[in-house]
């Protein structure tokens, strides 16, 4: 936009307009400030907090002392981290699922037909209830002698043998996910509508005229334009996802076994139950650079700048 | 204006999902008007002498007034600086400027941070600041979030250049632009972005349990605690808890939902 | 329940806006406790309180209480912050590991300087918060398991009496299960489940301490009779995957035959369960009398500024008056042996039930299993109770899944 101008070879505009990115470029850092501040102290500082601690021996009453790499190489032998490293890619993988799922309801909802406000809040009521109650119901409803699943599936003849879903080495762990989609199909729900709301209706309108079917009109407006939103939608699904704590915690612990052991559940045990904080602090850390390289990858995948569309 | 297909395909499809969504938000309330035993058989599927004694027993139980006034506090500041800092840092990454590839990569690491892991630091670092034990303290690590930026960016993106381009050549100051044409054409990302802030607020749980030590300073989510005793039964009380607290979260939503409708219609008239 | 108090207190707290700086007004007559998610008890609390501050006049007291599973997040943090309270209430084991750490006061000299105050407590539920020879906590309120059994269902299978062995609560549990009806239930928890092995002589390590000593053909034999049960559906699974509600909830809708948990259940069970009386619900000692304990104590931060008065405030709140006070109106045990006297005695006219109930707790303390004092408890708990998982649900054979147990309970015990 502004920068389409900066074509111009005249000497005078040059300097002048030297002058008007430097204004921008402060306008630009002043409007990105509070926030960088913001995660300055609740993000970047813990974070190296927790890459200090790790290369540490310490727990709260004992004087650190510098171990160097140590918490790392106990990370390589230790079967529970890669049972949790494992457990959380899986739940990564899953986020699509959920996010398609949330893809169909937005178009839905996003329709012009009555109801829709009802139809969105019924969608939505899932996402703000309080984890603890709810995980309560989803142990009921996984039962595998008095589960209403079970019963279910009893009463429609679907099964012989009851499914012992969350006591499974199995199922465990496509049990919590399935749960987990529960309570995020509202949420992911709304991003995408928002995302949705973006398209100029306009450019269905013209499409409509030129005769796209609505299939035309999803392939080549709705979900190219749509990119951002999903790309969006993938990162903080799989963040809210892999750091779904609440959900596993009080549904499962982490078991059977260790079945549904994810890393963010395996760093809070290790830190506050265990008292290991500088063992808790390498896991993190490992834990945070995965994160990122999946998202590096997303971004990729999704075109570069961070799901941004350029400005054509 | 355009054609009609029938529209009951869409109304069954939503009724059915909507049937799933809420079994076990049913089997909450359900609970929280009856009190009984979740692990009955056969489920009792229609509540057993449903009351509202639960919901009584609750605001008996908890200074429910004061943690609710708490509440709304730490919510207000959260989403008011939510919307004033998301809206201005997402349409800073909208403009082109040295370092950007490096604060859009930042701020997305920044979301890899499992708070969990986090505690200890963030407490510290509040207590340096004077801060722990306040309304500012908890909601201050919330201030800014990231999914909600790059929410306003994306809205803010979708803007077609030759509206701002219009308003430049008018001479306007980049912040009336930002103030009166871009934010009102970003209502949908705004009211995402209030129900968000508020939603993570609202049940913010770990944070106000870690860094307020005064019942006076108490959240809402804190009252748990008192119905998860383990000695009473106190099934009945805690789904009616957890329906009161989620109450207002609904109320915002459905509140926002026009802002929704208005983003649909004014999305008519860009481009 | 005292309701006008309450909303007195919120309405008192309502008036209050201003936040008041806990930190600066740490005078050096401020006491701080924090107590383990019971904050039911509140009107209870805050007359000992008063009556502690009417004997001892200028002493502000602060209460905390927080969620079980968040309280030792809280703690260390504020440990960390040099702001821990002075007085905590800590359940099951984490005490030791806390003590080891350094981070409790060691209770022993004020104990020998005041002879009578040992004396107040059971001996036996006493010694079980000895870690190093030293004390650490005072008993605030004791709970062990017990046998829950639901005598319909023993009359339905034919069974007449409580089971008198491991193999009878095994083969009870087969006799009852049936449909969504199965026979035998335990929290797990800590180390609740431990009677079922000590039953069979398992034991855990060896007498150093250190090596384990569990890994022997008893114990495979004991955890395939378990998996076994658990497959053909007379142990319920979840008793191997469930926490509180669940097992209890289990129970409490009748379609379980017993139920291996402390006292604390029988009241929440009663609440859900309408079916429950003495004809319907039995409360017996496990097989050998066995039993693992699950207590509650206070225990004094090194960092309290005034360690002497907190400790006045632990005897106030654990001597015979309060402490009296506490078991009758909570109907709970507080190994305070007066208060326990008196508290059983009400309970004994109120509710005959949970008399017998309450009563197991005192019988047979010297048969209590399951709570070694380790400084590594957790990390041991956490590791073990993964591969009995894995045997008893038939993921693994009992065999690799105690060799992989004592692979990595070695490899806990060598780290620390």
């Amino acid at each position: 936009m502004a920068m389409a101008m900066s074509a111009a070879p005249e000497r005078r505009r040059t300097s002048f307009l030297r002058r008007a990115t430097t204004r921008q470029a402060i306008l630009v850092w002043c409007f990105l400030a509070p926030s960088l501040l913001i995660f300055l102290l609740y993000r970047i500082l813990p974070l190296a907090w927790n890459i200090l601690l790790s290369l540490q021996a310490w727990s709260p009453l004992k004087p650190a002392v510098f171990i160097g790499l140590e918490n790392y190489e106990e990370m390589l032998t230790d079967e529970v981290f890669w049972q949790s490293l494992w457990n959380t890619v899986f739940i990564i993988l899953s986020a699509p699922v959920g996010i398609a799922m949330a893809l169909g309801l937005a178009l839905l909802v996003n329709s012009n037909i009555s109801g829709r406000n009802v139809y969105r809040t019924l969608i939505f009521l899932s996402y703000p209830l309080m984890t603890v109650a709810v995980a309560i119901i989803w142990r009921w409803m996984y039962d595998e002698r008095v589960g209403l699943l079970n019963y279910v599936a009893r009463l429609l003849h679907l099964t012989d043998t009851p499914i012992p879903f969350l006591n499974s080495f199995f199922w465990a762990l496509p049990s919590v996910v399935v749960a987990n989609i529960w309570q995020m199909l509202g949420f992911y729900m709304i991003i995408l509508l928002t995302g949705l709301q973006n398209i100029p209706s306009s450019l269905f309108e013209a499409a409509e005229i030129d005769g796209a079917t609505a299939g035309d009109r999803f392939w080549r407006i709705t979900l190219p334009l749509l990119r951002p939103s999903i790309f969006l939608c993938f990162v903080i699904g799989m963040l809210n996802s892999v750091t779904s704590f609440d959900l596993v915690y009080v549904m499962t612990g982490g078991g059977p076994g260790r079945a549904t052991e994810i890393l963010v559940t395996y760093i809070y045990k290790l830190g506050f139950v265990q008292t290991r904080f500088d063992y808790a602090a390498a896991v993190t850390v490992v834990f945070f650079v995965f994160l990122i390289t999946v998202a590096w990858a997303a971004n990729r995948l999704s075109g570069g700048n961070a799901g941004a569309r350029d400005m054509e | 204006m355009m054609r009609r297909s029938p529209t009951w395909p869409i109304h069954l499809a939503l009724i059915a999902v909507c049937f799933v969504m809420l079994v076990p938000f049913y089997w909450v309330l359900k609970t929280s008007v009856s009190g009984e035993n979740i692990f009955t058989y056969p489920p009792n599927i229609v509540p057993q002498n449903p009351n509202i004694f639960y919901y009584v027993d609750v605001w008996y139980a908890i200074p429910f007034a004061r943690y609710f006034l708490n509440s709304v506090i730490v919510s207000a500041i959260t989403i008011a600086a939510n919307v004033v800092f998301n809206a201005m840092a997402g349409y800073a990454l909208t403009r082109e400027f040295h370092g950007k590839g490096f604060i859009l990569i930042l701020f997305l690491s920044c979301m890899m941070v499992p708070f969990q892991a986090t505690i200890i630091p963030a407490y510290l670092i509040t207590g340096q600041l004077g801060l722990l034990n306040s309304y500012v303290g908890l909601a201050l690590p919330q201030f800014s979030t990231i999914i909600c930026i790059f929410v306003f960016k994306a809205s803010f993106d979708a803007i077609p250049g030759s509206l701002i381009d219009a308003a430049k050549v008018d001479g306007l100051p980049e912040w009336r632009i930002v103030w009166t044409i871009m934010l009102p054409l970003a209502k949908s990302a705004m009211a995402t972005n209030v129900i968000l802030s508020f939603i993570w607020s609202w049940n913010n749980f770990l944070w106000p349990l870690i860094m307020t030590r005064t019942p006076e300073m108490q959240t809402l989510p804190l009252g748990l605690a008192r119905f998860l005793s383990y000695q009473e039964d106190t099934t009945g009380a805690l789904y009616a808890f957890c329906i009161m607290v989620l109450a207002p979260g609904i109320l915002l939503f459905l509140l926002a939902q026009k802002e929704f409708i208005q983003g649909l219609t004014s999305g008519a008239t860009k481009g | 329940m005292d309701r006008r108090t309450l909303i007195k207190s919120g309405l008192a707290a309502a008036g209050t806006v201003a936040m008041p700086a806990y930190l600066r007004a740490q005078s050096n007559r401020k006491l701080s406790i924090l107590t383990w998610n019971i904050a039911d008890q509140e009107a209870l609390f805050k007359e000992e309180f008063a009556d502690f501050k009417a004997q001892n006049p200028g002493v502000e007291i602060e209460w905390l209480d927080k969620k079980g599973p968040e309280l030792p997040a809280f703690y260390q943090t504020q440990l960390v912050a040099g702001t821990a309270p002075d007085i905590i209430d800590l359940q099951g084991m984490i005490w030791v590991e806390w003590a080891a750490n350094g981070a409790l006061l060691d209770l022993t000299p004020y104990m020998q300087k005041e002879p009578d105050v040992a004396k107040l407590y059971n001996q036996d539920y006493l010694a079980s918060f000895v870690y190093d020879k030293k004390n650490y906590v005072i008993p605030f309120y004791i709970a062990k398991t017990l046998l829950f059994y639901n005598k319909t269902m023993f009359k339905e299978a034919g069974l007449a009496d409580a089971p008198k062995s491991f193999d009878e609560i095994v083969n009870f549990s087969q006799a009852m299960a049936k449909g969504e009806k199965t026979g035998f239930l335990t929290l797990n928890f800590d180390w609740l489940y431990w009677p079922l092995m000590q039953m069979n002589g398992v034991e855990l390590l060896k007498s150093d301490m250190k090596t384990p000593a569990f890994n022997t053909p008893k114990t495979i034999e004991v955890l395939e009779k378990l998996a076994k049960a658990t497959a053909s559906g007379g142990i319920n699974k979840i008793a191997w995957t469930g926490r509180w509600v669940e097992p209890n909830g289990a129970f409490a809708s009748g379609n379980v035959g017993m139920l291996q948990a402390h006292s604390a259940s029988y009241f929440f069970v009663k609440g859900q369960a309408p079916w429950v009386n003495p004809d319907t619900l039995g409360a017996a000692q496990n097989p050998g009398n066995w039993s693992t304990p699950t207590n509650h104590g206070f225990a004094i931060s090194k960092s309290s500024k005034n360690p002497d008065l907190a400790w006045a405030l632990v005897k106030h709140m654990t001597g015979n008056k309060w402490a009296t006070e506490f078991s009758v109106r909570r109907r709970i045990l507080t190994g305070n042996l007066a208060a326990d006297k008196v508290g059983l005695e009400k309970v004994k006219a109120e509710d005959p039930l949970a008399h017998a109930v309450l009563l197991t707790q005192l019988e047979h303390t010297d048969k209590m299993c399951g709570n070694w004092p380790l400084p590594n408890d957790a990390q041991v708990k956490d590791v073990f109770w993964a591969e009995i998982q894995n045997a008893v649900l038939g993921r693994k054979d009992a065999k690799t899944a105690l060799a992989d147990a004592e692979r990595a309970v070695t490899r806990v015990m060598r780290r620390s």
